[in-house]
Parts: structure tokens; C-alpha cells; sequence
């Protein structure tokens, strides 16, 4: 996203009292106690292992940590991940 | 893995993925994967990562995960399985099945067992044409006509059991053809509901019928002088005032003469005046029930046959009483409980004798007479005269003796046994039965 584009879609948050993630294409995660976790406006897959998953970000990555992890449902811009989660770490 | 023996290894393996398979099943996808197909696929060699990279991007994959043994598992629906090879090819994957389900294999393995689906088909299309079948015709609202007549004219229409229904007719058409059918009928309703067939049918009022009739004379019931004499069917004997004796014609079945004599039923009204004489004893006391206005109620429960009482101790008892009882039982829709209340009204009664004048005494006699005469005389009668023959008092009693005249009907009726025209003369003929 250009510099000019993204500071207005900023200012047009603030300005309307708009979410984040819907303006800026920002990840959004739910997570469920620690059995059910939803990232929405993921950019793909870069790792897929049973302790962790990596999912590239508009800006950065998303890691999902934990034991014996299942990606329940995977869509384009959304994961469900179901397993034991320990942990969610954004690495910019 | 442990490194033990290769074939307990490679044993070990396959009863995890088992387990691992039959954890992943309890749900495999939504219906609409589910009518397309799911393939539990097991990647065995390649880049697991590479693969889905470029799979998420292009396919449905779902229940992503990792089988005990390291190798990457996931459900894919069967279209995306065959659009999945550039995939696989890029990540240099090899694939292996491992569970098929969903309704494009079931279809498949249904196939497979030919007479199965053919008793599955077979079944269906059986119940399919057993609820096609009337199976009961019953008919409704007959009183007169019997049923049997009815179902008979509805078998000649094509109304009866184990009868196609798509072969019925319409069922408005069908009960205008049936009421055409039976005669005696204003009306038929057909009514289908599901495989029972229900005639509804309005019989047409029809007069009641008489009993037949058979060649009768009418004849005098008493002694008696014919007051009124009017002849429907017959031919009248009497005349008005004349004075007839029990047995008597009155009114013959007989008519006609010499070859053209028919016998015929004897019809009509004839009055005359018949005394009777009455001997009447009135006492000149009579005793009279009061209430006196004192009453009492007692009250018990009923249970089964048995009766609690739950009210009214302790009341005074009388000398002369009347009770009144009152049950009432517990009812839901049609049926009673065996629970319920009884009430015993008790009300004191007083006897009094009531003394009579002579004048009243005889006047209450009378009037006890005439009901009695009116009652034995049959409808219509009227009393024409009373006479008090003789009237004595004694021993507190009125003792009369009174004659009746009484106008009533005087005509019964008689079959006539030897029936006419084999008899010549009508008038010995009617005599010859009177004789006695």
C-alpha cells in the first residue's frame, strides 16, 4: 500500500471512529480460551508445523504457537486453528 | 517412531493414523463438501509448506494437521483433489489416500452392492405404491339402506379396497355417479383421505310406513247406541242412535254385490254412548303429609361404594322425616371417578288428618270416578251425563254409586278371515263371523 494511501485510510479512521483492521487491512484474532483460535486478514501460509503456524501478514508475520495444532478451516484471508495454543507473536 | 523392528514400526504407524483418522471423522466437512466428496489425503513426501502456500491460495482445504508420525493430513473435496496435481507437483509431494466419504462414494459402494440398492429402490417404490392403494372403504350416515348396498355400488364405480386410487375418478363426479346408483338417497360425499375411502351418505326422508293392510271390518268394542258414525273405507251398518251390542259391524270391509263383491279395509270414526256404572267409596278423613319447615343436611364423601361423612353430626332426629338424597360424582369428559359428594337433605314431615264435609267427601269420589272412566274410555272421550244412582254415609265413609255417560270410541278393528269375492252374499258373510 502506498504512503499517501495508507496515511489517508489513517486519518479516514480516526476522522469517521472507524476499527483498524477494517480500514487498514490490519490481522484481527479471536481466540477462543485456548482451544480455538481465528486470524482474519491473513496473507498466506508460510509454515505449517503440529507446534506452530507462521501466516504472513500485510506487514510482518503472525505466529501461532502451541501442541498438536489443526487448521480446522483455511480461506483466503482467514484461518481457524484449533489445538492447545500457547502463544500468539506478531514479528514486525 | 521408535526405532524397534521395521514391520512393528511401520505397524504402529498405521494403527495412529487409524486413530488419528477416526478423531479427524466425527466431523468431515458440511453437507455441500459432503455431496461432493471428501478425500482425507496424507502428504508422504515433499514440501509440506510449499504446498500450502500454493493450495490455500487455490483450493479448499480444511482440517489441517499433522499425523502422529510427522506427515501432513488434510480434507479436500474430490473436484479440488484433481485440480490439486500442479500443486503437488511444484512442491514435489506425493500423496497417499486415506478415507474416502461423502455421497459421490456412497453412490459408488451402493453400486457395488447391486441387490441392496435394489431393495433400497424396491422399498421405496413399494411404500410408494401401497400408499397408492385404498386400502379401507367405510360408509357413513346409513340407516335405512344397508351398507352393503352402498360399498356394492361404489365397487360397480371403482370405489374398493386394493383399488389404485389414481384409477378412482374424481371424487365430486364419483358421488354424483354413485347417487345416481342407489336410489333412496339425496345426497353422497366421498371423501379420501390418504388410503381410506369415506362414503358419506343423506338418505332421503321417506314417509313412515304403514303396516299393511288387510281386508278388516270395524266392530263394537261395548254395548252402546252410536252417537257419530262416519265411514272412510267400508260400508256403514248403523246408523246414528241406533243401539248396537258388543260384536256388532259397525262398518264392513265388505263391499259391493253379487260378482263385483271386494273386500276392502274398513275405515272410520264412530262414536257412541257407553254407560258405565261405578261404585265409589270416599272416607271423610283423610290424612295429609306436611312439611313442617324443618330441615337438617348431612353431608359424605364418596369413595368407591363407600360413603365418609364429613358433615352434620350431631343433629336432632326426628319423628317423621322425608330424605332427599343428592349424589354427586366427580366426571372428567365421559368419565366418572369412583370420588364424589352425597348430600342427604332430611325435612321433617307432619301427617294431619284432614276432616271432610259429607258434600266434600262425595265431591272427591266423583272426581277420582270421572278421571277413572276418562282414563279406561280411551282418547277423546267425553262424559255426556252422570247419574248418583244411590248415596249412603257409614262409618265415617261416603258410599256412592254413580252411572256414567260416557261418548268415546266404540270401533275396533277385525280381519275379515274368509275373503271375499268366493262369497256370495257379503251380509250372511259378515254375520256368519259375527255369530256368537
Amino acid at each position: 500500500m502506498p504512503r499517501v494511501v495508507r496515511k489517508l485510510r489513517n486519518w479516514t479512521a480516526r476522522i469517521l471512529d472507524l476499527p483498524q483492521d477494517v480500514v487498514l487491512d490490519l490481522p484481527r484474532v479471536t481466540m477462543i480460551g485456548g482451544i480455538q483460535l481465528t486470524v482474519e486478514n491473513h496473507r498466506g501460509v508460510l509454515h505449517f508445523a503440529p507446534t506452530s503456524l507462521r501466516l504472513a501478514m500485510e506487514k510482518g508475520e503472525l505466529e501461532v504457537t502451541g501442541h498438536e495444532l489443526v487448521i480446522r478451516n483455511i480461506g483466503t484471508d482467514d484461518v481457524l486453528v484449533e489445538g492447545e495454543i500457547t502463544g500468539v507473536l506478531i514479528k514486525r | 517412531m521408535k526405532p524397534i523392528g521395521g514391520g512393528k514400526a511401520a505397524s504402529d504407524e498405521q494403527l495412529a493414523d487409524k486413530l488419528h483418522a477416526e478423531r479427524m471423522s466425527l466431523m468431515k466437512g458440511n453437507w455441500l463438501q459432503y455431496i461432493r466428496g471428501i478425500v482425507t489425503v496424507k502428504l508422504i513426501a515433499g514440501d509440506a509448506d510449499v504446498f500450502l502456500r500454493d493450495a490455500v491460495a487455490e483450493l479448499e482445504l480444511w482440517d489441517i494437521g499433522y499425523a502422529p508420525g510427522g506427515k501432513l493430513v488434510f480434507r479436500v473435496t474430490v473436484p479440488d483433489f484433481f485440480r490439486m496435481r500442479p500443486a503437488l507437483r511444484r512442491a514435489g509431494a506425493r500423496i497417499r489416500i486415506m478415507d474416502r466419504s461423502g455421497l459421490p462414494f456412497q453412490m459408488a459402494r451402493l453400486s457395488r452392492r447391486k441387490t441392496f440398492a435394489a431393495g433400497m429402490l424396491g422399498f421405496i417404490v413399494s411404500l410408494y405404491l401401497l400408499s397408492t392403494l385404498v386400502w379401507d372403504v367405510q360408509v357413513e350416515g346409513t340407516e335405512r339402506i344397508p351398507a352393503d348396498q352402498i360399498l356394492q355400488a361404489a365397487r360397480a364405480e371403482g370405489i374398493y379396497p386394493y383399488q389404485w386410487s389414481f384409477r378412482l375418478k374424481d371424487s365430486s363426479e364419483l358421488a354424483s355417479l354413485l347417487a345416481q346408483r342407489i336410489p333412496g338417497i339425496s345426497w353422497v360425499g366421498i371423501d379420501k383421505q390418504g388410503t381410506k375411502v369415506t362414503i358419506t351418505v343423506v338418505e332421503s326422508a321417506k314417509p313412515e310406513q304403514l303396516p299393511p293392510n288387510t281386508p278388516r271390518d270395524l266392530i263394537a268394542k261395548t254395548d252402546a247406541v252410536v252417537s257419530r258414525i262416519v265411514a272412510e273405507g267400508g260400508k256403514p251398518k248403523v246408523i246414528r242412535n241406533e243401539r248396537v251390542r258388543k260384536g256388532d259391524v259397525l262398518i264392513s270391509g265388505i263391499v259391493g254385490e253379487g260378482d263385483r263383491t271386494q273386500a276392502v279395509v274398513a275405515k272410520g270414526e264412530v262414536l257412541g254412548i257407553v254407560w258405565h256404572e261405578y261404585r265409589i267409596v270416599s272416607p271423610m278423613t283423610t290424612r295429609v303429609k306436611g312439611y313442617t319447615g324443618l330441615e337438617q343436611e348431612r353431608s359424605y364423601l364418596l369413595l368407591g361404594n363407600r360413603a365418609l361423612q364429613i358433615g352434620g353430626y350431631g343433629q336432632p332426629e326426628y319423628d317423621q322425616f322425608e330424605v332427599m338424597p343428592d349424589t354427586r360424582r366427580l366426571t372428567i369428559g365421559g368419565w366418572t371417578l369412583p370420588f364424589g359428594i352425597y348430600k342427604e337433605l332430611e325435612k321433617e314431615v307432619q301427617a294431619e288428618d284432614h276432616k271432610l264435609t259429607e258434600a266434600e267427601a262425595k265431591e272427591a269420589g266423583l272426581r277420582q270416578a270421572r278421571a277413572e272412566v276418562l282414563r279406561k274410555s280411551g282418547m277423546g272421550a267425553v262424559i255426556k251425563a252422570e247419574k248418583l244412582l244411590h248415596e249412603q254415609t257409614e262409618n265415617g265413609k261416603v258410599i256412592l254409586n254413580v252411572l256414567f255417560e260416557v261418548e268415546q270410541s266404540i270401533a275396533v278393528e277385525r280381519p275379515i278371515v274368509n275373503a271375499v269375492p268366493s262369497v256370495p252374499a257379503p251380509q250372511a258373510g259378515t254375520e256368519g263371523n259375527d255369530g256368537r
